[in-house]
């Protein structure tokens, strides 16, 4: 009896063997993607923040950013004294604000949200189109691509923002007309979301909070290697009225937000698991019922209880790798399929993702289900083994 | 907004705030006593006295945010922000008979700086979080379906085969095939209904653990997991199918089987 003796036994029952196949790739297309889902929501998120290197996000005292309308008051001080700090590399403080733009050709008001921020940093948006705002650019604007599309706008055109709307007076309170530089990608948009891009003093003055000098938090970036939890300690002491958050702090509270997604993947690979130890063990199990015969023989014969054990175990594992091979494509099929769905949740950054797929967990999830069809299939293979050889064969005979 | 305890005694002219129970129990906070609001961490704020402590509607929109609320009177709350006269929104009620929607579409074409939009509407919007939960759910049901269909048929096939020598046996002292076919076709709706009652109690009691978990872990009454009948007869119903219907394939297969490869003999 060799390990290929295993693999032929399946191949008398091609039927039956095939549907615990499905049945195992199916399991383990589960598996896959609940492995992907679990880890991936954080590692996608935390990409997502490091996209442009800052590793802190600093937001108003209580609040997470963009979790609330609050905003940072006097923000150039703070800006200022974190530049003096030797640790920092660069600050850029980003206010959002919802403004309106006219359409150009109807006139008519479109709401856009509008990002105030330091173009020099490049910390919000990728270009796609024309050119950056250069530093103080007072009359220039970027578009991302729905914004340009509802502005009926391109690169050179020219197009009127509008702050806020005041209904008692029933006229806009600032009304620009600004150059679009460029149409951009905005790193942390949501689908379709229509946004623009103006320097810090110019979306302050639209959103009338210029004489406060507020916004909404400040990206910092430190050297990687002071990106430590002393370094966040240290900055909460200095800014006490600010919440100062690490890329490990937001993705903490992320993952709270998104707990659920985490213990569904969990609870599913837990089941996807038990079903493939359902599903070999029964199939050897009766497999070795319906040889009982043929093992004794082989047994009478001199073949080893280790032979007859080692047969019925690779019997399983072979099951387990076809079935888990099969799961794999199956798997990334249907992971992709899934994550578009979730990508819809409204309010996700279009750059998000929850199934991600990493080396190390899908490594350990592959050798979870390989375990899993060797366990599987001891119980049957013990049975195989211990089988009483003159009692089965004069039943056998019978 | 940020707030502290004053141990200040509480006095008449005082604003009345009423609190979230989540929010009385973290500060420890109980009616009458006094609590120093504010907008900003460097502002002084104002003293509030807690007229009541509330539970929030079962919302389950707010529950993955985890926010804290309290509620005032709208003139407090504006003074305390420095906004005055400045709202987020306003509810109104329309006369029986007028449709929101044209209600709404009057109300936009003279609206500057506003937009009015029936409830109906904000409630498709602000529902669309669960609608992509539900769709996720869907499509995890789908393939959860797949992988119990394929694992029924498997294990239909098997018991079926289980019985080849009994089939032999019947086939050889005269049983007809339509007999030995309905048996077995019996014997596997029976296992399909037991399996399926089987799952709805393992259901009940996942769903149970569920909510109770899910319901201490977010401090709410919101039900997270509820089996309705229609669940449970889809579910039944389902299984039956599948059941039978893999039986059926599997029954075929046997009684098409001559009877001596039946015994092992062909």
């Amino acid at each position: 009896m060799s390990g290929l003796g295993g693999a032929r036994n399946l191949l008398r029952h091609p039927l039956r063997t095939a549907l615990s196949v499905a049945g195992i790739a199916v399991a383990a297309a589960m598996l896959l993607d609940m492995v992907m889902l679990s880890g991936g929501i954080e590692r996608s998120f935390e990409r997502l923040l490091l996209a442009r290197g800052f590793q802190y996000r600093l937001s108003p005292r209580g609040t997470l950013p963009f979790d609330t309308e609050a905003t940072i008051p006097n923000v150039s001080a703070v800006v200022t004294m974190l530049r003096r700090d030797p640790a920092v590399m660069a600050v850029t403080p980003v206010l959002g604000a919802a403004i309106f733009g006219r359409r150009r050709g109807d006139d008519s008001l479109v709401t856009l949200f509008g990002y105030g921020f330091d173009p020099s940093t490049h910390a919000l948006d990728e270009m796609l189109r024309g050119r950056e705002l250069a530093e103080g650019d007072s009359t220039g604007i970027l578009l991302g691509a729905p914004a340009a599309s509802l502005l009926r706008a391109e690169p050179c055109d020219t197009v009127t923002i509008v702050g806020r709307l005041d209904p008692e007076a029933a006229a806009p309170a600032v009304e620009r007309r600004l150059v679009v530089r460029g149409i951009v990608r905005w790193i942390y948009d949501y689908r379709g979301q229509p946004s623009v891009g103006t320097t810090l003093p110019l979306m302050q003055r639209l959103a009338q909070v210029a004489s406060e000098d507020r916004a909404s938090l400040a990206l910092v970036k430190v050297r990687d290697e002071l990106a430590t939890p002393a370094t966040t300690a240290r900055l909460r002491r200095e800014l006490p009225g600010i919440e100062v958050n690490g890329v490990a702090d937001l993705v903490r509270h992320f993952r709270e937000r998104l707990v659920y997604f985490r213990q569904l993947a969990l609870i599913l690979g837990s089941v996807s698991l038990i079903v493939t130890v359902l599903l070999v063990t029964t199939l050897l199990t009766i497999g070795v019922n319906e040889r009982l015969g043929e093992i004794a023989t082989m047994r009478a014969i001199g073949v080893s209880r280790a032979s007859v054990l080692r047969e019925v175990m690779i019997e399983g594992l072979v099951l387990v790798v076809i079935g888990g091979g099969l799961g794999t494509a199956l798997g990334l099929v249907t992971a992709r399929y899934l994550d578009a769905i979730l990508t819809s949740f409204p309010g996700l950054p279009a750059a998000f993702s929850f199934f991600v797929p990493r080396p190390r967990p899908l490594a350990l999830a592959g050798m979870a289900l390989l375990v899993t069809g060797a366990l599987a299939g001891l119980w049957p293979a013990w049975l195989a083994s211990r089988a009483p050889i003159a009692e089965t064969l004069r039943a056998e005979a019978t | 907004m940020l707030l502290s305890l004053a141990p200040t005694p509480v006095r008449a002219q005082r604003p009345g705030v009423a609190v979230e129970r989540r929010l009385a129990e973290r500060l420890g906070l109980r009616v009458g006593d006094t609590m120093r609001l504010a907008s900003s961490p460097d502002s002084a704020g104002r003293l509030f006295s807690v007229a009541a402590i509330y539970d929030p509607p079962r919302d389950p929109a707010a529950l993955l945010k985890r926010e804290l609320r309290l509620r005032m009177h709208l003139p407090d709350l504006a003074a305390l922000l420095g906004a005055p006269d400045r709202i987020d929104r306003a509810g109104v009620a329309l006369r029986p008979g007028v449709s929101a929607e044209t209600a709404a579409a009057r109300i936009n074409l003279s609206a500057f700086g506003y937009r009015a939009a029936p409830s109906r509407e904000i409630a498709a919007e602000s529902s669309q979080t669960f609608a992509v939960v539900s769709r996720f759910h869907r499509a995890i049901a789908v393939i959860t379906v797949v992988a119990s269909a394929v694992f029924l048929l498997c294990i239909m096939l098997l018991k079926v085969e289980e019985r080849r020598r009994d089939a032999a046996v019947m086939r050889f002292i005269g049983v007809r095939r339509r007999t030995i076919f309905g048996a077995l076709l019996l014997e596997a709706a029976a296992i399909a209904i037991v399996g399926a009652l089987l799952g709805i109690a393992i259901a009940w009691a996942a769903g149970a653990l569920t909510n109770l978990y899910y319901q201490h872990y977010f401090a709410t009454q919101v039900v997270f997991s509820l089996i309705t009948p229609r669940i449970v007869l889809f579910g039944v119903a389902l299984s039956l199918v599948l059941g039978v219907g893999a039986g059926a394939l599997a029954a075929l297969r046997l009684v098409r089987t001559r009877p001596a490869v039946l015994w092992g003999r062909g």
